[in-house]
């Protein structure tokens, strides 16, 4: 009864707000999804000036190849070698004209990264040079040659005495990168040992924020989808808003790319020389170290180790999952039940954002995923998608077993909820009021609804919208009437 | 029968009554899974206390026990979390599962048992259960213990010893047709002794001459525990068993299953601490040893049975009803036994274990799903008993299948198997087997001359074995006068599903005993005993006219719009078109008469209800049986139990009674009997679910899918139908939906009308306009009962912390 009434209320509070201002209530409705951009979408976005210097590494221009299309890549292979350009012409004749749409993906992506740019032939024709930065450093690293890459300019490293393995290092970067989560998710457990510099980094980025006359921040919309990205996604986002805020710290943009592109050609479990790093390089080396993109046993030690986190970092979102060494703890059943096979208080804080907690054992938590946690946790900008999404990637062991490793009804039904919130249909239309006589609305009313063309009428408020198509028609009709 | 009559009429009364009470709040079954304490006097001590837990909460609400449990090292290898409000989660996954899970059911309740981890629940009561079948105390702290990941909390052993010490140590045996009060224990009989109600009702051999003391003495008895009872044995030894030997004898166990994990564990495939094994091992032996055992027991006067049933409540030993059918002399045996095709499944023969297992008839209650054979179980415990046996079951058509069961099953003939009903009475005055119904055996009104007499006999009667067919739709009153009428020394009672909405179950338990046996349906599922069955909704969503009316109207009216709703009717006419193509059998239902009589007759399918008489429901069902032409019928809740349609395999609910979750499983149940070669689906039934969007019925329907989804099953929503637009279905065009609903909204007399016709004239006084008077005028399954009229009189103190 109270719902139905309640819908009544809503349905005529949306009619209103529809009629005063319809894109601000479609606005209101979609919830606002974290934008998470690869690695050439980041890459697009920095000035060419910026893209020229950083070419100037071979190890860039490497990590950049590897993440180009399959197409642009046999491009460049064809084009590395030749120092004058290359006619448009030729070019598009390399590719099968059913594969059009790739290549012109793949011209597209050359162009955006400014790998090649246009220039004229001789003979006036349109033709294409590859980037001569570009083409320098991409031939070092793959024919050899060049500086030696990731610190190794100090010669070889000694024997290091506390050599650490695969994984110990495994289990520090998590270790340090859960910190961070911690704060994010205000849990007193682990949340210290968080710096100032990654407080401003989540500020910047919208993870979180501050209240006037709370010094501690709070985790907002994009904080919560945030948790639920996976780990590789994150250290990839936050990197990003950390390069963001490069210029701010005094850093510099193309000297810290270019380390970070360094570390992702190097080989996890092994050490690396600090020597020959500039200032900001190792600046930042400290602020990935706080990360756990690498582990440095001192401050001042001479040599670190870099993490999965970093070697993985490069590479962007593309298919990488950094989750794959941790085993999955999340139990779902059919109904509605969670069981987390978890001690960590971060994993139950962020089961907690979309279910509700019930028990607490030692090794494990129970949560029920109901309609009003869910719904919670959608008010809080998390998507349905997000939910799943984090459910699959932590299945437990038992639960990967069995194909759909979800329970397909949970699937179904967490994402009806979603668009249960999501019912209203738009329709453009025009609102007719401030009719002097009812005679006057009732004649037009009628007219509307003859031809069709009435959406909506209200006889007490004489006021009525009719759709945008009829719009004219009732407008000549209107007039007509006014006149004779 | 005129007083059968009279009755319907009553019983209408009453039901309209009701109805309109419920539908003032649309909320009215509210499910209770927290039981409330109300202060009772004369209740034992243990069975006030709960679960005392001192527990933190977390920073998100849940309840923290990580601080008060310890982890065991090996907590990897054990299967359950016990946590301190008496809740016990365990895993399916885990190689001890078989064990833990077997002796979790017997000390426990299981809350729900989906695919991986399944949640149980110690209450007072079902401690109570476990004692009877004959558990004890320590073994089941100390096996709990081991099973545990943690260390046990310390509430949590507190309350299984408060609630199991006093239980199950006295117990009332029927020997050689004298009553008698028995105990392992003897300080135990001493104690209660000294009590001067139980003095008063004692029985003395030489009573007037040596009233101080003289003749007290006890009788002190040794005897050996008779080693087994054989199911689908003649009790010729030489005839030799039909079935595989193993699975049927009741001594020896393991059975195969556990033969099969203590094999796993001896090729060392898993470390499990061998301590668990061995406990299990011991508990098992425990109850079938033939080792000696000492009892002392005093006989007690039949006419105060009662009274010291009561006075032993009082003093916190309540008595457990055992009966020693073997060394019945007085009760003459009756010659059946079953057929050598009868074969009982692994889990029929368990819950007969369960019933039989020292040696004597325990009373109490088997819970299988519906179509899993609970009748194979009512004809074996009978045939084991051998001695004189009463059915009850719910209506006429059930009887006529308890009967067709029992001659399939066992050696039973025409001659010896009479039914007691209104339409068909075969003078059953001096029968072995008599099957009746429950109102028939509860009339209180007049009766005619002849079934006077039957009635005389019966309760003149002393019944061997009485089986309660279908237990939980029975009102307690109703129940508890047929146990006032007729004496049985050993009641089983069958169910499908021990939920009720008015949580009356607890009365029931103490009615006829404690739950013996709960099957997990999932697994009878998985090793196809049962049919698996694809549960669908389908959301139907409500035309704007429909929904507009939905909104303003009325609360009665309301359930008519939705039920009515033309997307439903399409969404219903399109799902009969698909499977009566793929050449399955459908039923329907609703539980409106109104859209029932709509449906079935615009789609032209034949539809029986309350008023249809008993001959054409057996016509229109053996047609919907053997016609290939009649695949499709539409029922009223009339249905809902004991319509055995082993061919239906589709069912489709277009109106349902609130939010009933014993209706849903009940329903579920028609289509779950096991299909006959069709392994090669995925499913083999399908079971839809029509709900009108927005309406009401979605919370309904969330609520009654709550046992099912327990029981592991799965709703699959369906918010469209694939292909519904190529299909030419009715109430298409805006005109025939409007003639649809100027109809619905001219119901409700027009709809009153229909109902004065085709009941009896005499028997219909006027209802006043409701649309409850309709809804199921039909038999007694889902009538309430006043909670205040006496229902406390002999209500098991245990039992009162169950109630709201």
């Amino acid at each position: 009864m109270h719902q139905e009434a309640a819908i009544l209320e809503i349905i005529r509070i949306a009619r209103s707000l529809f009629l005063q201002n319809r894109s601000r209530m479609a606005a209101l409705l979609s919830t606002k999804t974290l934008d998470c951009k690869d690695l050439h979408g980041y890459l697009k976005t920095l000035s060419s000036y910026t893209l020229d210097r950083l070419y100037n590494h071979p190890a860039t221009c490497l990590a950049v190849f590897r993440e180009l299309p399959q197409l642009a890549k046999h491009y460049i292979m064809r084009l590395l070698l030749i120092d004058q350009p290359v006619s448009q012409a030729v070019i598009g004749l390399w590719a099968n004209n059913k594969y059009i749409n790739d290549h012109r993906r793949a011209v597209q992506a050359l162009t955006d990264l400014r790998i090649w740019y246009e220039k004229p032939l001789p003979g006036g024709m349109q033709g294409r040079m590859v980037n001569a930065t570009f083409k320098a450093n991409m031939k070092t690293a793959l024919l050899g040659g060049g500086k030696p890459w990731t610190g190794r300019g100090g010669g070889v490293l000694p024997p290091d005495k506390n050599s650490r393995d695969v994984e110990f290092l495994d289990k520090y970067a998590l270790e340090r990168w859960e910190c961070v989560l911690h704060f994010m998710v205000g849990s007193t457990e682990g949340a210290d040992g968080v710096s100032r510099d990654t407080i401003e980094v989540l500020k910047h980025s919208g993870l979180m924020k501050v209240e006037e006359g709370d010094p501690v921040p709070y985790i907002t919309p994009a904080g919560f989808q945030f948790l639920l990205m996976d780990t590789g996604s994150q250290v990839w986002y936050f990197i990003l808003q950390y390069l963001d805020m490069t210029d701010s710290r005094g850093l510099d943009l193309v000297e810290c790319l270019s380390l970070m592109f360094q570390l992702s050609f190097s080989t996890l479990g092994k050490d690396y020389s600090t020597e020959g790093m500039s200032d900001g390089q190792s600046r930042f080396l400290q602020h990935l170290r706080e990360f756990g993109l690498v582990y440095q046993r001192k401050r001042k030690e001479k040599r670190y180790y870099p993490t999965r986190l970093a070697i993985n970092l490069a590479s962007g979102l593309s298919g990488i999952v950094t989750d794959s060494h941790r085993q999955g703890y999340i139990v779902v059943e059919t109904n509605y039940r969670l069981y987390a096979y978890t001690e960590s208080s971060l994993n139950i804080a962020l089961l907690a954002l979309f279910s509700e907690m019930l028990y607490r054992f030692p090794n494990m938590a129970v949560a029920n995923l109901t309609r009003d946690s869910v719904r919670a946790a959608l008010i809080r900008g998390i998507t349905a998608e997000q939910i799943i999404s984090f459910l699959k990637s932590h299945a437990h062991s038992e639960m990967v077993k069995q194909t759909p490793s979800l329970p397909p009804t949970i699937v179904d039904q967490v994402r009806l909820w979603e668009l249960e919130r999501d019912r209203f249909k738009f329709d453009d239309g025009v609102l007719y009021s401030q009719f002097l006589s009812q005679a006057d609305f009732e004649k037009l009313r009628d007219f509307a609804k003859e031809q069709g063309v009435l959406v909506w009428d209200n006889t007490n408020k004489r006021v009525m919208v009719v759709s945008r198509a009829g719009h004219d028609s009732v407008k000549r009709f209107w007039k007509q009437q006014k006149n004779s | 029968m005129g007083g059968n009559k009279r009755d319907k009429k009553d019983k209408e009364e009453r039901r309209s009554k009701k109805y309109k009470s419920e539908l003032d709040l649309p909320s009215y079954d509210v499910d209770d899974d927290s039981q409330e304490v109300d202060t009772k006097s004369g209740i034992p001590e243990a069975a006030t206390r709960q679960v005392t837990e001192t527990s933190q909460e977390d920073e998100f609400g849940a309840k923290d026990y990580r601080k008060i449990l310890e982890l065991k090292l090996d907590h990897t290898s054990r299967p359950l979390w016990v946590a301190p409000d008496g809740h016990i989660f365990l895993e399916a996954f885990s190689p001890v599962y078989k064990h833990a899970h077997e002796f979790l059911i017997a000390i426990s309740e299981p809350v729900c048992r989906p695919s991986h981890i399944h949640e149980y629940k110690l209450t007072a009561y079902s401690l109570y259960a476990a004692v009877s079948v004959g558990l004890e105390t320590k073994d089941i702290i100390e096996y709990l213990r081991r099973l545990c990941k943690t260390s046990l909390p310390i509430g949590i052993e507190e309350f299984i010893k408060l609630c199991t010490l006093s239980y199950g140590k006295v117990k009332l045996v029927l020997k050689r047709n004298k009553y008698y009060v028995e105990s392992q224990h003897a300080e135990v009989i001493q104690k209660m002794l000294k009590d001067p109600v139980i003095q008063e009702c004692r029985l003395r051999a030489e009573m007037e001459d040596s009233t101080d003391g003289g003749g007290d003495k006890l009788i002190q008895e040794t005897f050996t525990k008779p080693s087994s009872i054989l199911f689908n044995r003649p009790s010729q030894p030489q005839s030799l068993p039909v079935s595989s030997s193993a699975p049927n004898l009741l001594s020896q166990v393991p059975g195969p299953s556990d033969e099969a994990a203590t094999k796993s564990t001896e090729n060392g495939t898993e470390a499990v601490p061998s301590d668990i094994f061995d406990y299990y091992d011991k508990l098992d032996n425990d109850d079938d040893e033939g080792e000696d055992m000492k009892t002392v027991s005093f006989e007690v006067r039949q006419d105060r049975i009662e009274d010291i049933q009561k006075r032993c409540i009082e003093l916190e030993y309540p008595l457990l009803a055992e009966y020693d059918f073997r060394n019945d002399t007085v009760n003459p045996d009756i010659n059946i036994d079953l057929k050598p095709s009868a074969v009982l499944r692994p889990y029929q023969e368990k819950s007969l274990r369960k019933m039989f297992g020292n040696g004597r008839a325990r009373s109490g209650v088997i819970v299988l799903p519906c179509g899993a054979g609970k009748t194979l179980v009512g004809v074996t415990a009978a045939c084991t008993v051998r001695k004189r046996c009463l059915c009850l079951a719910t209506s006429g058509v059930a009887v006529e299948q308890w009967r067709s069961q029992f001659k399939m099953w066992s050696t039973a003939d025409d001659s010896m198997i009479c039914r007691f009903t209104s339409d068909a009475k075969d003078k059953p005055i001096g029968c072995d087997i008599c099957i009746s119904t429950y109102s028939m055996l509860a009339h209180s009104t007049k009766r005619s001359w002849e079934a006077e007499r039957v009635m005389e006999w019966m309760q003149s009667q002393e019944w061997g074995i009485m089986v309660l067919d279908e237990v939980q739709t029975i009102p307690a009153k109703m129940f508890r006068r047929v146990l006032t009428i007729v004496n049985a020394h050993c009641k089983l009672g069958l169910t499908a599903t021990l939920v009720r909405e008015d949580d009356k179950i607890a009365d029931l338990n103490f009615l006829i005993g404690p739950k013996l046996y709960e099957a997990n349906w999932m697994e009878l599922q998985n090793l196809g005993y049962i049919a698996r069955v694809q549960c669908a909704e389908v959301w139907c969503p409500m035309t704007p006219e429909f929904y507009r009316e939905y909104l303003t109207t009325k609360q009665q009216r309301k359930l008519l719009l939705y039920a009515m709703n033309p997307n439903k009717f399409q969404a219903c006419q399109f799902l009969i078109r698909y499977h009566e193509r793929r050449n399955d059998k459908i039923i329907v239902f609703s539980d409106n008469v109104f859209a029932l009589k709509n449906y079935a007759i615009k789609l032209n399918k034949p539809y029986l209800y309350g008023p249809t008489s008993q001959g054409e429901r057996l016509q229109i069902l053996q047609n919907f049986q053997h016609n290939p032409k009649v695949n499709t019928i539409f029922v009223s809740k009339v249905a809902d139990t004991s319509f055995d349609l082993p061919e239906a395999n589709v069912l489709i609910q277009i109106s349902a009674h609130g939010g009933s979750r014993r209706q849903e499983a009940q329903r579920l149940g028609r289509i779950l009997r096991a299909k006959k070669g069709a392994v090669a689906e995925e499913y083999n039934a399908f079971f839809y679910s029509l709900v009108s969007q927005d309406t009401m019925e979605m919370q309904y329907s969330l609520k009654r899918q709550r046992f099912l989804v327990n029981q592991g099953y799965s709703y699959k929503v369906i918010t469209k139908l694939a292909g519904m637009e190529q299909e030419e279905l009715a109430y298409r065009s805006k005109e025939d939906q409007a003639q649809l609903l100027q109809k619905v909204i001219g119901a409700t007399d027009q709809d009153a009308e229909e109902e004065r016709l085709i009941g009896d004239p005499s028997a219909i006084g006027r209802k006043v306009g409701s649309m409850s008077s309709m809804s199921g005028a039909d038999d007694a399954v889902y009538m309430e009962f006043n909670r205040k009229s006496g229902a406390n009189k002999r209500l098991h103190p245990l039992f009162k912390k169950f109630r709201k």
